[in-house]
């Protein structure tokens, strides 16, 4: 009501303390050949070639940068076909027929750890580069072109926060491999010449501390914190896990690494490990199937390229109701929607939600201003909305509508149920 | 299984609802009007029902001949109206307990009737008025119909005025609080003590402002910074004279000021949306109401301060300047002016005197 509204309901007990099942032997994935950061590719193999799991299958041009597309199980190529990602963009994917053999490619070989450790920084990141490491918190960012930074980093921040509710896929993988976090980390510090790493996760999670702590032990050597921030919501923003875990108050707008500040997600770090340890990239992802219309909640570790409508298949489908249901991609704050099961797993897939969908009545504003206390960046939803609705430019720019992060708490606790995350969206659209 | 595509955020809070804010008002209410009736007997009941009803019969018939107008079929159930989220119900009854207890019905009626036609409707119903239905409707009884209205009196027929009334004549008359005057109980608990309807009982608006704050339902920094801002002017004004601690006590526990500063300066619809906008606003209401008490002609300055400052809302929610949050610079400002508001009342009191 009338407050600042800091926590979201999480309901991450549906599926938190499930087991991670695996499902790593779907009988096609589709591996997307372009991307929304990426329109141009070049693809090097055809129609029946046979090709090994982790084998590069060609490139992908953005604007800025270049990524390898890797196949992420071994078998035979089956053409390419137009498949969706979590953003609802339409993809090119080239389709592997799974031969279940799991023949890794001669390349993914185990690094052992006195060579990484007498390895340079570029070296590092040209690992990184070549096994097509992104920002697996869901930019989808690649990673090494932020680890090249000409920036001094003082500061390595592994962010486990996960504030979004329903998700428990970083939370699984947390519990289930601390370790390869550690390690992630530590080679994340050496590549960047960092003195200092943080695993921020949230306060609420014990069980988390606890596994960390205790993983801690074996890498006493090296300065890692393990911090707590408190339970709200957005606590997983850069801005505020920064604020929060080291105390460093960043200016909107600015880059982390001005402040000496490198912010990783621990899926991330993990697959950094994977990459550098053996050599590996991004085949496989966490992700947690929930939500309130899906029958059977749980935690999956799948491929990279598997169908969601296998995912929900696997989770029994949806439960019997008439109504219609919304497919999300990501979390329910901040997740896309996906208009169809045609949608692929892509390294950046955090979780698939399924909720019956609910037609909020709109009533008029009453003014009520919980949307201006709960704002993380502390600006004004409702006068944005107004602004919008009388096409003023001049007050959208004064009302900094750029600043918003769209995070989703003003349409969350707006007692009139409007949907304010929209109309910011269209007032960036206006002015921007 | 139909697939449906929405924009996120996905969820939803589940309690936030602005129906339930406004019904939280009528349920704070609740203890007042019973009081009112218990106090005045029925004459307050009618008069309660007079209010409510003309407010919401006129709203009513407004949005059926709105409705006729654009071209849809009369239906007895109104889709438009919104006596469902207890809004216009909430203004009838605030309306209502301004009321003084000796006033014919039919001045409530007009008057409920035109604050709300006057004051809500014709900007566009809920949510776009800028004017508090409620206060507007009770400017309009004083102003309109000033000669039939009277406040009845219990204990002492000689007596037959408000405290407020008494301190009108001569703003440091201490008989208001002397031996024959009111006990400072009398003024908390507003037994006996005459006044209108609903504004006597500090201690009952004291309870509703407490249920109301732990259900979150209105905005706490509103009524604090108002009483604050009377406290504050009133101990200056003390300090300057030779009046005793009595002064800010009646200022506070008397007239308006408790029932205002509690259910009508917290009408959402009407205030600024921003923290630091609020407390302005608040801080306005205390200026003005106590300097329509100490200078102005009238006893009381509640509803007139709501109106005027209700005019500054969209001037202080302005896009150059409205922050969610006080700046250095704005906090210092603001200081300054609280500090030199307060110097000048207490000044400015020695030439009325």
């Amino acid at each position: 009501m009338i407050k600042k509204t800091k926590r979201v309901a999480d309901y991450k007990q549906l599926t938190k303390e499930l087991p991670t099942y695996d499902y790593t032997d779907p009988e096609y994935v589709h591996i997307n050949l372009d991307s929304d950061r990426a329109k141009d590719y070049t693809l090097d193999v055809k129609e029946g070639d046979y090709v090994k799991l982790g084998q590069k299958l060609g490139e992908r041009k953005g604007g800025f940068f270049t990524q390898p597309i890797i196949a992420t199980i071994s078998g035979y190529i089956e053409g390419t076909v137009k498949k969706f990602d979590d953003g609802a963009n339409e993809l090119t994917c080239v389709t592997i027929r799974n031969d279940y053999k799991n023949n890794y490619h001669e390349t993914v070989t185990d690094r052992p750890e006195s060579v990484i450790e007498k390895m340079k920084k570029e070296e590092i990141i040209e690992i990184i580069k070549e096994k097509s490491i992104v920002g697996l918190g869901g930019s989808g960012f690649p990673t090494y072109i932020k680890f090249s930074t000409d920036y001094d980093i003082k500061h390595v921040v592994i962010n486990a926060v996960e504030c979004e509710p329903y998700l428990s896929s970083d939370y699984r993988l947390i519990k289930d491999q601390p370790e390869d976090i550690f390690y992630g980390l530590k080679y994340t510090m050496q590549a960047t010449g960092a003195e200092h790493g943080v695993i921020v996760v949230k306060k609420k999670k014990k069980e988390l501390v606890e596994v960390l702590q205790r993983e801690k032990t074996r890498f006493e050597h090296l300065n890692i914190d393990i911090v707590t921030v408190a339970d709200y919501y957005p606590a997983g923003w850069e801005v505020a896990t920064f604020k929060d875990a080291l105390g460093i108050k960043m200016e909107l707008g600015r880059l982390p690494m001005e402040y000496g500040i490198l912010g990783i997600n621990v899926s991330t770090c993990a697959s950094i490990y994977e990459a550098l340890k053996h050599n590996l990239p991004i085949t496989k992802r966490h992700l947690t199937v929930n939500g309130d219309a899906i029958k059977f909640p749980q935690n999956i570790r799948v491929r990279v390229g598997t169908s969601i409508r296998e995912l929900i298949k696997l989770s029994d489908g949806y439960v019997e109701d008439e109504g219609p249901v919304e497919l999300v991609i990501g979390g329910p704050m901040m997740g896309t929607c996906a208009p169809n099961e045609d949608a692929i797993v892509t390294p950046t897939t955090t979780s698939l939600l399924a909720f019956k969908s609910v037609d909020h009545h709109e009533e008029p504003c009453v003014r009520c201003g919980s949307c201006v206390f709960s704002c993380p960046v502390d600006i004004q939803p409702v006068n944005i909305m107004n602004a919008f609705k009388r096409n003023d430019k001049e007050a959208l720019e004064n009302l900094d509508v750029m600043d918003c992060i769209e995070c989703g708490l003003c349409s969350y606790v707006c007692t009139s149920k409007i949907h304010l995350t929209d109309y910011m969206r269209k007032g960036k659209k206006l002015i921007g | 299984m139909e697939l449906v595509c929405k924009t996120a955020p996905h969820l939803r809070k589940p309690d936030a609802r602005a129906t339930r804010m406004m019904r939280d008002v009528s349920i704070a209410l609740a203890p007042l009007v019973i009081f009112a009736i218990y106090q005045h007997g029925l004459s307050a009941l009618w008069i309660l029902l007079v209010a409510a009803l003309s407010m919401v019969a006129t709203e009513y018939i407004y949005y059926q001949i709105i409705d006729r107008l654009n071209g849809e079929k009369l239906r007895i159930n109104n889709k438009s109206f919104t006596v469902y989220n207890f809004s216009v119900v909430t203004s009838g009854l605030i309306y209502g307990l301004t009321l003084p207890d000796a006033i014919p019905l039919v001045v409530v009626a007009i008057s409920g009737a035109i604050g709300i036609l006057l004051a809500k409707l014709i900007f566009g119903g809920m949510g776009q008025n800028i004017f508090n239905p409620a206060a507007f409707a009770r400017v309009f009884v004083t102003l309109s119909f000033g000669t039939v209205i009277a406040y009845e009196s219990f204990i002492d027929a000689d007596l037959g005025a408000t405290a407020l009334g008494i301190l009108n004549e001569h703003i440091l008359n201490d008989t208001v609080v002397s031996a024959d005057g009111y006990s400072y109980w009398a003024m908390f608990s507003g037994i006996g003590l005459p006044g209108s309807l609903g504004e006597t009982s500090a201690l009952l608006i004291l309870v509703g402002g407490l249920y109301l704050f732990l259900r979150r339902s209105f905005d706490i920094f509103i009524p604090l910074t108002y009483l604050g801002t009377v406290f504050l002017l009133s101990v200056g004004v003390m300090l300057s004279t030779d009046a005793g601690w009595w002064f800010p006590a009646v200022h506070l526990l008397s007239g308006g000021l408790m029932f205002g500063a509690v259910y009508m300066a917290t009408d959402p619809i009407t205030m600024p949306v921003t923290r630091p906008g609020r407390i302005y606003f608040a801080f306005g209401l205390g200026v003005i109401t106590f300097v329509i008490r100490l200078f102005g002609n009238l006893p009381e300055g509640v509803v007139f301060s709501i109106l005027i400052m209700n005019m500054f809302v969209p001037a202080i929610d302005y896009h150059k300047w409205a922050k969610n949050k006080f700046t250095v610079k704005s906090a210092t400002i603001f200081t300054v002016i609280v500090i030199t508001t307060i110097i000048l009342t207490a000044v400015g009191v020695n030439y009325v005197l």
